[in-house]
């Protein structure tokens, strides 16, 4: 008899990121929250782009699909549109979503298309060994700014909010059950959810370590007079604190783009004959995790 | 001048040696040509090129204007731009990322800048790998780019400046892209002779651009749409830049030797053991170092064999190459690419050859393989395989009707 879901029945390969890594946190938070949801891995498709935090997919163990630097969206887009019994979710890194990609992200909020999408954000292209990234703080020695970086750092919660994303919150590796629930948050709501994650990097970053984050964050959950519905507090919270707050920024109705696609079909184009056994194969996975 | 300057300037004029890798040399060779603006996007192999800018800058031994920009895309356009406008320009990337910028790179010769990139070659993901294979530069070899592939960390120091030198020449104006074999080349050093700044001043004249310059003071519009009105002299005009690199490339070779005194004999390719090989093998790259150590082998045994190393894919000296290679009894060509659905099934560069010698009146067997894809090493048994192959096409005289792959699993 199948039973109750749990993290481990989303644990893919053994994870290799450096010991201390922030992407650990999210790995297990992005677990906790599909099992929460009794979510199986085989209504789940997981996506993510180049970086240490692209690895993210073969650790998971789902769907996944790794794909080239900052593409991460438009893919899971399409993955989205094609078959929406999935649970599609993005993951990737700050360099991957907030630089060579972000074009995509203003377009997929602005589409409000139905996907969660998970970014590690680490200041630091840490994969090549610790340049600046679009995150970087401005005055950040790294190896291709070794006199400081110069320049100032894309600010995603102010970018998304200003977009007119319909989910939005930021949380921090050192709090997963905060993530899981904002995780899960995401998954549920029907429409684009960005959770930015400030995820160390106790490889290349040695400033802004846990205890850097813990003693500069504040959680908006627990904040009584915030109220994530109301779109000015989410504006004055991410115009005036964005980097040192944490929780739910704001949520409003979403109006998916899939439900705005004039002759878009009843039934998702993956269930139309194209997998002539692919009935019975729901059945038996359907059965291996009580759906 | 009195003794105390005098014993400076003899200083100043000596060559000064250092351990760097071939990423670092293409670096060092940026400051000693006094690049104007360089622009950076992190990748593996290539990014240990923009890292040694970044330090050098940081350490004052270096004046450029230096952005690490968002993408490879806008980092080639940058540059690009730069380079309209007059600046010495320098950008570079790897394996996709060079693919990521192909709408800049495709357009860059139509618009006769001649900026530099260095391709630290690297395989186009996916599958993923690290490892040098050719097919990212060679991608864009018919588009109008100058194209060389450098063997040794002083070769890609030399050839920097030659580059800047034969791109930035009125009769040429087009860019070139510098191949370094990933790994092999951009991450493992050598000693490099470091040459003086003067030498290099003496060598290098400044950019000028002239009446093609984008400056307020000349107002002049590049790249607007011109239709079937235009393009095909457009597309002409790129064409005898590209004849005209060949001559220039010469002249610029033969100024090197005299200021710098290092001969790399002719420009277009190297070759070793040739005077009295029955057969050789043609390859491009850090590929020589195997084929290298396996024909002293072979030599010692009392084979006659030799290497043809190709050093400018573009322009390619057919004339010369083909009149060389004719004289052999079999020609391996051992490409580190492919070219999938070509003729023979083979590699990019087999077909290269096999089009110079079409021209000769006298076509010797042509054995074409492909091996080190991704990065796998060439070992010395797979170079003895090849020339075993070479060999036997020698004595039968005729091509193998197929690319061999070597090295790979069955």
């Amino acid at each position: 008899m199948a039973t109750a879901l749990t993290f481990k029945d989303f644990a893919g390969q053994k994870a290799m990121w450096c010991p201390g890594c922030g992407d650990f946190a999210v790995l297990r938070a992005l677990q906790e929250a599909c099992a929460r949801l009794a979510l199986p891995p085989h209504r789940i498709v997981l996506v993510s782009g180049i970086g240490c935090s692209g690895k993210i997919t073969s650790y998971f163990s789902s769907y996944g699909f790794h794909v080239h630097h900052g593409r991460t969206l438009p893919i899971a887009t399409g993955i989205a549109l094609a078959n929406r019994d999935l649970a599609v979710i993005a993951a990737g890194g700050d360099g991957d979503g907030y630089g060579i990609g972000l074009n995509h992200l203003i377009h997929a909020i602005r589409r409000d298309v139905d996907l969660t999408y998970v970014v590690m954000d680490n200041g630091v292209y840490g994969n090549t060994k610790g340049q600046t990234s679009p995150t970087t703080v401005a005055g950040t020695i790294t190896p291709s700014s070794p006199s400081g970086a110069v320049e100032e750092p894309v600010h995603p919660l102010r970018l998304a909010l200003a977009a007119g994303i319909t989910y939005l919150a930021q949380g921090v590796s050192s709090d997963v059950p905060q993530l899981v629930r904002l995780i899960a948050g995401g998954i549920e709501h029907r429409g684009f959810a960005l959770i930015n994650v400030l995820s160390p990097c106790p490889t290349y970053d040695r400033l802004r370590t846990y205890q850097w984050w813990r003693a500069r964050l504040v959680n908006l959950d627990e904040e009584p007079s915030y109220r994530p519905d109301s779109r000015e507090l989410a504006v004055e919270a991410v115009s005036s604190r964005d980097a040192s707050i944490v929780g739910l920024v704001y949520r409003a109705p979403g109006r998916p783009f899939q439900s705005r696609l004039p002759r878009f079909r009843p039934s998702p184009l993956a269930s139309e004959r194209l997998a002539p056994d692919g009935e019975r194969a729901r059945r038996i996975l359907d059965a291996r995790y009580a759906v | 001048m009195d003794a105390e300057t005098a014993t400076a300037v003899t200083v100043a004029a000596a060559e000064q040696e250092a351990l760097i890798s071939g990423s670092e040399a293409v670096a060092v060779a940026s400051r000693l040509a006094d690049v104007d603006v360089i622009t950076a996007y992190p990748i593996r192999p290539y990014d240990t090129m923009m890292q040694y800018v970044a330090k050098q800058i940081a350490n004052g031994e270096q004046d450029a204007e230096y952005i690490v920009a968002e993408s490879e895309h806008s980092q080639f356009e940058i540059a690009k731009h730069a380079s309209a406008v007059g600046a010495r320009a320098l950008c570079g990337s790897s394996g996709v990322g060079w693919c990521y910028a192909f709408e800049a790179i495709a357009v860059t010769p139509a618009l006769r800048l001649p900026l530099l990139a260095m391709v630290g070659n690297r395989a186009l993901d996916d599958p993923g790998a690290f490892g040098t294979e050719h097919n990212d530069a060679l991608a864009a070899r018919d588009l109008g780019w100058m194209h060389v592939w450098v063997d040794t960390a002083q070769e890609a120091l030399d050839v920097t400046l030659i580059a800047y030198r034969v791109a930035e020449d009125r009769r040429v104006f087009l860019p070139c892209a510098i191949s370094t074999d990933g790994a092999f080349l951009t991450h493992s050093q050598a000693l490099v002779k470091i040459p003086p700044r003067a030498w290099v001043d003496e060598f290098l004249p400044r950019y000028d651009r002239g009446d093609l310059r984008f400056h307020p003071d000349n107002p002049i519009t590049i790249a607007p749409q011109v239709n079937e009105d235009w393009l095909m002299e457009i597309r002409r005009q790129t064409d005898q830049a590209m004849r005209n690199a060949r001559g220039v490339l010469e002249e610029a070779y033969r100024d090197f030797r005299r200021i710098f005194n290092r001969d790399y004999g002719n420009p277009f390719f190297e070759e070793y053991y040739t005077d009295d090989a029955e057969i050789v093998l043609v390859g491009m790259g850090t590929l020589s170092m195997p084929v290298k150590v396996v024909i002293r082998k072979l030599r010692a045994e009392g084979q006659r064999v030799g290497f043809v190393r190709v050093r400018w894919f573009r322009p390619f000296d057919y004339e010369r190459l083909g009149g060389l290679l004719s004289r052999f009894q079999a020609v391996g060509v051992v490409d580190r690419d492919f070219s999938m659905g070509s003729p023979y099934n083979s590699g990019v560069l087999a077909n290269e050859i096999r089009a110079t010698l079409y021209g000769q009146p006298k076509q010797p067997p042509v054995v074409s393989f492909i091996t080190g894809l991704g990065g796998r090493e060439v070992t010395i048994p797979n170079v003895r395989e090849m020339f075993e192959h070479t060999r036997k096409a020698a004595e039968t005289g005729a091509s193998p009707r197929d690319t061999l792959w070597i090295g790979v699993r069955a």
